[in-house]
């Protein structure tokens, strides 16, 4: 295809501007439903594993299970040597950090509520402070002890405001029932954090809540430099935990609450069959074993984005209909055109065009019409999602995880954008393709005399 | 081989058939239908769980008559005969329990079960029976493994003794047999009345760090020696639950209460009353405390 093939192509274009836009509007509309699909889907994708780093405190969490003088588990684990093994196993780290968390029951006056309570080390947190939107209160306030940080839905629900006290009961560490109390210090948009309701209180506190010793806690948080590194860095950090001696134990979805994943143990441990001839289900260990369980936020995310699939799949048949209407729109109009233009196309190879010239002629303006289309489609297709990422949706709806402060995030890549308009272009050279060779094939005399 | 051999022979190949048809009679056959034969092992071992000689022990134990003379001991051997006498380790026991709760934003609700007992072997099954929504719900427990089964989702749930049972103030270990004896000490004792009644009073901390409460204070009639109420405490010490024993029935040698209030201590207005009535002690069937009775009767 030579630069004469382009600019005549061109020039056709321009002299049947009806036709061009009427092709070129269908393939422009197929690349802007598609970046708009991609765009979204990458923004979910994102939003989901932004939400479920704020679900699950870290990218990586490592939670420990100690056995109890009964030989029950119990979730907790002593130890800085575990955070600084941690920190060791991924230089990448930005920060190994402990975790306690306990399902309450938050009562104010005579109303409770089940929430997820987080302790968190606000002196060296790595997220909260800077994802979290306080709709009232300060971090100076929430930083304070017995301070909790509530979800806006939660306060409204309980009619609760900053300097307000509500009593927690939860169970400790090893199962015995605690109330402590709290005040609310500061309320948190939940709209903006994905339609979470965790609480957030001071580690030490809540520690002490749970009744955990000194230097004990219930998982450690790793917080790495994105979320890509994650499951990379869980690898590394069994391996270190194999290192020091722990079992390790491939295990998901297992019995305990909060925080799931990879398993590893170290010591002995058996099953206690039941006497009702069931499956064994309680697990007892020799007192003292250790077990850890590892969960990133991949994985996390990975449960809650498996409908992604669906919408991307989706997209995927919406863009591939579309293509093939496009592609027969340009066919038939191609095959229009090959009628139309027979005189011209005689004239042309009187005048020295080769039936390569008249194939490249028709490719070429196939080529560009689609090329340029779908281009412009594309590009418009960045402000079309902008603009729709300003529309609210609910955040505690099905999507609400995949929402970023209430709305959707639009995150198109310019690699997939050169890819939607590779295809629009490849599926109009095919269009054109055989209209383009049955022009070739004209005799110039033959087409002179059926136009005379 | 001679007439005598021959015989002999015979009778031995008799008694070889005799004995296999027994054996697979009995390897084929169900479990035994009685379930209210006395605790296996009897003396020594009184049953899943329990300690050593539990039921034995200082079974003619003298209380003294004053009871501003009760020790500590004394007060504990109290508490070990109310563990007894509530439970029942001779025979099995069912009844239907009718659960009403009362609960400031959930209004009321009552629920009605059928609850089978094997205390000697700590299990425990029961079936919904109301409401509709809810029939052929169960639990099924033995010793500390516990299931839910819901017959909707055809789905058992692991659970345990210290959750709450249906967002009531009833936990599941109130099905349970009765064991403060083993899982606390005596603090301290005083003495009162509650309502009409002498009582002994006293308070009690748990004797390890996995019993839901960690301080317990015991209200004992001295006369009937039954607990008439039992207030239970937070590890922050923190009142979390009062239960009040309004009535029981004796069956055998067991004294039952038949009705019993839970008050929540954080929010007063939340309570829950079991019913039990149709108490009976007939021998249950094994396989009543199996996941697959409690699944096939539930449909």
């Amino acid at each position: 295809m030579r630069t004469v093939h382009l600019s005549m192509a061109a020039r056709n274009l321009r002299r049947q501007p009806h036709r061009t836009i009427a092709l070129g509007g269908a393939v422009a509309f197929s690349a802007l439903v598609m970046t708009l699909v991609s765009g979204f889907v990458n923004g979910m994708d994102r939003a989901i594993q932004d939400n479920v780093t704020l679900y699950s405190a870290g990218h990586v969490i490592v939670s420990g299970y100690t056995a109890s003088w009964s030989g029950r588990f119990q979730n907790r684990f002593a130890g800085n040597d575990i955070l600084e093994e941690l920190q060791r196993a991924w230089s990448g780290a930005k920060a190994v950090l402990p975790l306690s968390q306990a399902r309450a029951a938050v009562v104010y006056g005579s109303r409770e509520i089940q929430l997820s309570v987080r302790g968190i080390r606000w002196d060296r947190d790595q997220l909260y402070k800077n994802a979290l939107i306080l709709l009232q209160g300060t971090w100076d306030e929430a930083l304070k002890p017995r301070s909790m940080v509530m979800s806006s839905q939660v306060a409204s629900r309980f009619g609760l405001s900053t300097g307000d006290e509500v009593l927690v009961r939860l169970s400790t560490a090893s199962g015995q029932q605690n109330v402590t109390e709290y005040r609310v210090a500061a309320v948190y948009d939940d709209s903006a954090a994905g339609g979470m309701s965790t609480a957030f209180v001071a580690f030490e506190d809540l520690a002490a809540d749970l009744n955990l010793q000194a230097q004990e806690q219930q998982a450690a948080a790793v917080f790495l430099d994105s979320a890509d590194q994650a499951e990379t860095a869980a690898d590394r950090a069994a391996a270190a935990l194999k290192g020091l001696g722990y079992q390790v134990l491939r295990q998901s979805g297992a019995e305990s609450s909060g925080m799931a994943g990879t398993v590893l143990s170290r010591g002995a441990s058996d099953n206690s069959a039941s006497a009702a001839g069931v499956e064994p289900v309680m697990r007892r260990a020799v007192p003292g074993t250790v077990q850890f369980r590892i969960a990133t936020v991949q994985e996390l995310a990975g449960e809650i984005g498996a409908a992604l699939g669906s919408v991307r799949w989706i997209g995927y048949a919406v863009f591939a209909l579309m293509l093939v209407v496009s592609a027969a729109g340009i066919a038939n109009s191609y095959r229009m055109v090959l009628l139309e233009r027979m005189r011209e196309i005689g004239m042309l190879r009187c005048i020295g065009f080769r039936k390569r010239d008249v194939f490249a002629l028709f490719l070429a303006e196939g080529v560009l019409l689609a090329g340029t289309a779908a281009f412009a489609g594309a590009l418009a297709g960045i402000p079309v999602g902008l603009a729709a990422g300003l529309i609210p949706f609910n955040p505690h709806g099905d999507f609400g995880a995949a929402l970023v402060q209430g709305h959707l995030r639009f995150l198109p890549t310019a690699g997939q954008i050169l890819l939607i308009v590779l295809f629009e272009t490849m599926a109009a050279a095919g269009a054109v393709f055989f209209p383009a060779r049955k022009a070739a094939a004209v005799l110039p005399v033959e087409a002179l005399r059926k136009t005379a | 081989m001679n007439k005598n051999q021959r015989h002999l022979t015979g009778r031995f190949a008799l008694f070889l058939f005799g004995l296999l048809i027994v054996m697979s009679a009995k390897a084929q056959g169900g479990p035994p239908a009685g379930g209210s034969q006395p605790a296996a092992g009897g003396g020594a071992m009184a049953g899943i769980g329990l300690p050593l000689g539990f039921l034995e022990n200082d079974k003619n134990y003298q209380f003294p008559d004053d009871i501003s003379k009760y020790t500590a001991k004394d007060f504990l051997m109290l508490v070990r005969k109310t563990d007894i006498r509530s439970s029942f380790y001779d025979t099995d026991m069912s009844a239907t329990i009718t659960t009403v709760t009362v609960s400031p934003e959930r209004g009321t609700f009552v629920r009605k079960e059928q609850i089978f007992r094997r205390d000697k072997d700590d299990a425990f099954l029961m079936i919904t029976l109301e409401p509709e929504s809810r029939k052929g719900q169960g639990m099924l427990r033995v010793d500390n493994n516990m299931w839910r089964y819901d017959p909707t989702s055809r789905k058992f749930t692991h659970t345990t003794l210290k959750d709450t049972y249906e967002n009531s103030t009833v936990r599941n270990n109130d099905f349970r047999r009765w064991q403060r004896s083993i899982d606390y000490s005596v603090e301290s004792l005083t003495t009162g009345t509650l309502g009409k009644y002498t009582v002994i009073i006293g308070e009690l901390k748990a004797n390890n760090d996995e019993v839901p409460f960690p301080y317990i204070k015991m209200y004992i009639e001295k006369d009937r020696k039954i607990v008439l109420k039992v207030e239970e405490f937070s590890l922050s010490k923190k009142l979390l639950r009062t239960a009040y024993y309004t009535e029981y029935v004796q069956i055998g040698n067991s004294y039952v209460p038949t009705i019993q209030i839970f008050q929540d201590g954080l929010i007063p207005e939340k309570r829950s009353q079991v019913t039990y009535t149709n108490i009976s002690t007939k021998a249950v069937p094994d396989y009543y405390f199996t996941k697959e009775y409690l699944e096939r009767v539930s449909q």
